[in-house]
């Protein structure tokens, strides 16, 4: 029996492990459905049958016979709540957005038909989405997107133009994610991963001998953790690949292995990189280079910062000896923390007579196409590397990644374009994480209130890796009083960390802002106020004056709170660098009479295309969709990869640059072009019309003053100044079944003007939902024995849906870079750095119970309160 | 070569099982190879049908969802509204529910083996155990995952079972082994659960349900409660059910937390007897290291739903 696939009656296969969602994409070509979790548990994969939403990626493909099917191609583009996701942003990478309208259209269907024409409440909302989660965070415009289509706000298209120049293309399906884009034809690859924490392999075949296989060990043939690759094999269909996989035998030597943070530690511990050379080639963590440190055992460091660091050190020993009130000394801890973007990592590869072409999802597409090219040794022209559209990152997808490594050599040997893509239970394994930490601070205050010694000790706990910046980080905060920070790694046999959304920070925050919450306890003074006397940064005084004049924090309770649920508020500040890219690059075409701005730059989910739309309209004075954005493609001219918040301080003055360099090159053609001012859209058009071909390219202009420290490896430079935050969390506790709820927030933040609003905010919202979940969730368990990971689905690691996150307001003190083209910086990772922190500074203010381990889980909870 | 049954009786279903095919029904559970014998055909698996006798009859391949929608219920409405995704409720059925899986990273990780896998042992013993039980019966440390036996033992309701020798009924508590660790449930593979039915339900029961849990959706429970209080004409609690998930191998009734309820008085606060039953719970439990906490969680879930259950 056929199924009715959007209307279309189609074949269904008969087959007892198809599932729906392969089916729907691989079957019918129907890629808006998105395959994230495989669990049915995040929604990504929902379509209708016969009208009720159904999770396809559980639904065995031969159920969908007699049935009617939509998917959210089937939806059109029409339905209002599309239009409300566009118009509201309740997006950002866009790959849980076909799961979430599919869903929400049936639910203001029957809201409308139920309640007419009415605004649900969020915990309704919240109900109807539960089986939907968005990693990027994305739930503020989500939230109103639903209750203003119920409404009836969007019964016809409106007339402004969604935020996100992509977001028609993402709310219909339209929008082609890397594993979409495999020619007909491909292979699939598998991984085949260890399973021993450490031995050293002898050999590694496939069953039958046959099956085109790959290595993927290093050099010295030794896993170093479970769940490292050591090879992989390529079939032509998944379920063979998956097969093959399964049958590869692989001979270890085992080693004696280490894999808990004290054990390793302790002097008899089985070293995790006995040789120098095994030191200097552990992989790091940290954004930028890793400095060369000594070494004892298995722990690296100290790496120290120091403003006269011994006053600082003889300041705390003789205050803790003389038992001063007013020193603070406490450890504080948190948990491995995952990226896990929802669009898995990975990589179709296709040996080709061009060269090698990758479809792969990479915050990077330019520096990647140099990578590729190194290690393949490739004429970089013959590389070209695709990303239309990246289903998050937060870090996580940045340079040669396994899938890349097995695609490219499995497509070479296979002599057919091989797509591998990660599991679940791969992207929860290894493909990066932001490391435990386990931070020892001190804080001294003087008489009059003022600090005068701070010290910071801080153990990242990144598995093989190495490169913890959590200490580091604190020296940059409040003022100038004498102070030691040191970092160290702690190695164990457990799987790598890479940069996260603001490497160090979170930690950081956790233990500092908490520990500065403390003091201004012992001191008996507001919080806000303490740091506005401790905090020289006048960026963050003027958030905090904001901040204290905002209702959450003058309407806050006072004074010891009784009952089982009780409301607490609470602060925390945050700082981080000014990065961008000097060698950003924007290119400006005139084709067909119209203007294409390129460049090798990628949208992560924070919405670059209308940055570099916007800031090129703004600069010519041309009305909304005067340019077409072509990003995503290495071939372009260079663009900035996107980490380390500088796509948008880096690109859009590359964008303005262009803009200014194409103004002059039509006025050059046609002098009634002015120099400046908006061009007259008859002028303009016959400019370009009698420019056809044209092509300009805008560069980074320099900041004023230069930067700070110029062109690090890697088109990186850090800017002067830096950008702030301020959050305010309020959370209520039900100190009997040990639950916090994060209730409402104000996220104060200082990167200068703001290029693009509603993305903007929709970002740093995101930011506070990824806080949250690090604060009271989420936590990457592995087994004490052996080092593997056990939460390795999205059951089990926990990221937060629509009922678990605070209503958030955003500010913007858009002051403070004004010797910054553009006059703005970025804001990704500054807006997160403080949430956790201040979760935790409102969870004590409600209970009196000072958190010390992330996540706040319900058993520390219990087990603290009483 | 791998096939689907796809049978429209009860006889047919059964001969495709004792050909070693696999029973699906809501398919939620990813299928493992071999051959399968979809249910969604078989007439007598599907609807709720209250009998003369004011019992209701739930057929195995009802949904979750439709649970959630049984006035008649209340408790065990509540639990299935509360359980997984929308879309979840929408396609997993009772039958796959109480005969699901035991959920474990250990047992689901190619890396282990363990007494459940064919191997020895139990490796979350020896390793990570938070979410494991709290009253330990040896060996398997995983607690049962249903969260409608729970509610289903809350009700007394008993299981209609088939198999090659006939059809037989036994009660919920007994479709589950506390002591054999190797199995989810005591059925044999040739034998299918046919419908679940519940005993009249009685107006005016104070029921409450209760996750406890990090998120507020969508989360397996840390501890799972379920009480249901029948009034005397005078309003007293005449009699109490009382039932936990998520702390053993098998989901408990918590006869010295029942005795303790009858005659209390709702809309006041549970007596010195209730706590007292509850101080002997705590006492009978006998958490690992790692679920030490859910002894106290055990306790503060079932103040919380004997809270509510008695609230004005």
């Amino acid at each position: 029996m056929d199924a009715h696939v959007n209307g279309h009656p189609t074949p269904v296969p008969d087959s007892t492990t198809a599932t729906a969602a392969a089916h729907l994409r691989d079957g019918l070509g129907l890629t808006g459905t998105k395959i994230a979790c495989g669990t049915g548990v995040c929604g990504a994969c929902t379509v209708l049958v016969d009208g009720s939403p159904t999770v396809s990626c559980l639904l065995p493909a031969d159920r969908l016979a007699g049935r009617t099917v939509t998917t959210v191609e089937g939806l059109g583009g029409d339905h209002p709540v599309q239009r409300a996701f566009a118009a509201h942003d309740g997006l950002q990478c866009g790959f849980c957005t076909p799961g979430f309208v599919v869903e929400a259209s049936v639910f203001v269907d029957t809201w409308r038909a139920e309640h007419g024409d009415t605004r649900p409440d969020r915990e309704t909302i919240a109900d109807a989405l539960a089986g939907h989660l968005c990693r990027c965070g994305a739930y503020e415009g989500i939230a109103a997107a639903v209750a203003a289509a119920c409404a009836g706000e969007f019964d016809t298209e409106p007339e402004e133009a969604p935020p996100r120049l992509d977001a028609l293309d993402k709310v219909t399906g339209r929008a082609r994610y890397s594993a979409d884009l495999a020619p007909p034809g491909s292979w699939e690859g598998v991984i085949v991963r260890s399973t021993l924490p450490h031995a050293r392999v002898r050999s590694v075949r496939a069953a039958d001998g046959r099956t085109p296989l790959v290595e993927l060990l290093p050099p010295d043939r030794t896993v170093r953790y479970v769940g490292q690759p050591i090879a992989a094999v390529a079939a032509p269909t998944p379920e063979a690949a998956r097969t093959a996989a399964a049958t590869v035998a692989v001979d270890y030597d085992p080693l004696p292995a280490v894999v808990g943070f004290d054990a390793a530690r302790s002097p008899d511990a089985p070293l995790v990189h006995p040789t120098k050379a095994d030191r200097a080639a552990a992989p790091a963590y940290g954004e930028a280079p890793t400095p060369p440190l000594p070494w004892t055992g298995n722990v690296r460091g100290p790496g120290v910062l120091s403003w006269r660091g011994p006053t600082a050190v003889a300041r705390l020993r003789s205050a803790s000896a003389a038992g001063d009130p007013l020193l603070v000394a406490e450890e504080y801890t948190t948990a491995t923390h995952l990226h896990s973007p929802l669009e898995p990592h990975v990589c179709v590869a296709h040996w080709h007579e061009d060269g090698l072409r990758l479809f792969v999802s990479t915050q990077s597409v330019s520096k990647l196409a140099d990578q590729v090219a190194s290690r393949w040794d490739l004429d970089r022209d013959r590389v070209h590397v695709v990303t239309e559209h990246v289903g998050g990152g937060f870090g996580a997808k940045n340079g040669i990644s396994s899938d890349i490594r097995a695609a490219v050599e499995l497509s070479r040997v296979a002599g057919a374009p091989v797509r591998v893509s990660f599991t679940r239970a791969e992207e929860l394994t290894d493909a990066g994480n932001r490391p435990g930490t386990r931070t020892r601070v001190a804080l001294l205050a003087d008489r009059d209130g003022d600090l005068a010694a701070m010290s910071v000790d801080s153990h990242g706990d990144g598995g093989v890796s190495v490169g913890s910046s959590t200490a580091t980080l604190a020296f940059l905060m409040y003022g100038r009083a004498p102070r030691r920070v040191r970092d160290f790694d702690v190695v164990t046999h457990r799987p790598p960390g890479l940069p996260m959304r603001g490497p160090g920070g979170p930690p950081m925050a956790w233990a500092l802002e908490q520990a500065v919450d403390e003091m201004a306890r012992r001191l008996g003074e507001d919080p806000l106020s303490l740091r506005l006397r401790w905090d020289g940064n006048v960026k963050r005084r003027a958030l905090y004056e904001r901040a204290a004049r905002t209702d959450l924090w003058r309407d806050r309770p006072r004074g010891p709170r009784t009952g089982r649920f009780r409301r607490g508020v609470g602060v925390a500040a945050a700082n981080w660098l000014y990065l961008y890219g000097p060698r950003a690059r924007v290119e400006l075409v005139v084709e067909n009479g119209a203007l294409v701005a390129r460049a090798a730059t990628q949208d992560l989910g924070t919405g670059i295309r209308a940055v570099l739309a916007d800031t090129i309209t703004d600069r010519l004075g041309l009305p909304g969709g005067g340019v077409r954005v072509e990003i995503g493609r290495s071939s372009s001219v260079h663009g900035t990869g996107s980490y380390g918040s500088r796509t948008t301080a880096s690109m859009g003055p590359a964008a303005a640059d262009a803009a200014d360099r194409l103004r002059s090159a039509l006025r050059d053609r046609d002098p009634r072009v002015p120099e400046r001012g908006p061009i007259d859209e008859h002028v303009l058009k016959e400019a370009l019309a009698a420019a056809e071909g044209l092509s300009v390219v805008g560069g980074r202009v320099r900041d004023r003053w230069g930067p700070l420290i110029p062109a690090m490896a890697d088109d990186l430079a850090i800017g002067r100044g830096m950008s702030g935050a301020v959050h305010v969390m309020e959370v209520e506790v039900d100190t009997l079944l040990g639950r916090v709820r994060a209730t409402r927030c104000w996220a104060g933040i200082a990167a200068g003007r703001i290029y693009s609003e509603r993305q903007a905010r929709n970002q740093c919202e995101g930011a506070v939902v990824q806080g949250v979940g690090q604060a009271l969730f989420e936590e990457r368990r592995h087994d004490p024995n052996t080092g593997a990971v056990l939460t390795d689905d999205l059951e089990d690691y926990r990221i937060p849906g629509l009922g678990d996150v605070p209503e958030t307001e955003v500010y913007f003190h858009r002051e403070g870079f004004e010797h910054v083209p553009g006059g703005g910086v970025g804001l990704g990772e500054v807006s997160v750095v403080g949430v956790a922190a201040a979760v935790g500074n409102a969870v004590f203010d409600a209970t009196g119970w000072r958190p010390r381990d992330l996540p706040l889980r319900p058993d520390r909870l219990i087990e603290g309160i009483r | 070569m791998s096939t689907i049954v796809r049978p429209d009786s009860l006889g047919g279903a059964l001969a495709a099982l004792a050909e070693g095919a696999r029973p699906r029904a809501g398919g939620v559970e990813q299928a493992a190879p071999g051959a399968v014998v979809d249910l969604t055909g078989v007439a007598d698996l599907r609807g709720i049908g209250p009998n003369a006798d004011g019992t209701v009859r739930i057929g195995a391949m009802t949904t979750v969802a439709a649970l959630a929608g049984l006035d008649s219920h209340p408790a065990l409405a509540l639990t299935a509204g509360a359980l997984g995704t929308p879309q979840i409720r929408g396609t997993a059925t009772v039958g796959g529910n109480l005969l699901q899986r035991t959920r474990c990273a250990y047992l689901r990780s190619p890396v282990f083996s363990c007494a459940r896998s064919g191997g020895m042992g139990c490796p979350s013993r020896e390793g990570d155990h938070l979410h494991g039980v709290v009253f330990d019966s040896g060996v398997c440390a995983a607690p049962h995952p249903s969260s409608l036996a729970v509610a289903l033992l809350a009700h007394d309701a008993r299981v209609e079972v088939v198999g090659p020798s006939g059809a037989r009924t036994l009660p919920i508590a007994d479709l589950y082994d506390a002591v054999d660790p190797v199995r989810d449930h005591r059925l044999s593979p040739d034998e299918i659960l046919v419908a679940v039915t519940l005993p009249a339900g009685i107006p005016g029961d104070r029921v409450a349900h209760r996750r406890a849990a990090g998120r507020s959706r969508a989360e397996w429970p840390l501890v799972e409660a379920v009480v249901r209080l029948s009034p005397n004409p005078d309003g007293t609690v005449e009699r109490a059910a009382v039932a936990v998930g998520a702390v053993a191998r098998v989901p408990l009734r918590l006869p010295e937390v029942e005795t303790a309820l009858v005659g209390a008085v709702p809309g006041a606060p549970p007596g010195p007897e209730v706590d007292a039953a509850l101080a002997e719970v705590v006492a009978r439990c006998s958490p690992l290291p790692g679920s030490r906490y859910k002894v106290e969680l055990v306790r503060a879930t079932l103040t919380d739903v004997i809270g509510r259950a008695l609230s004005p």
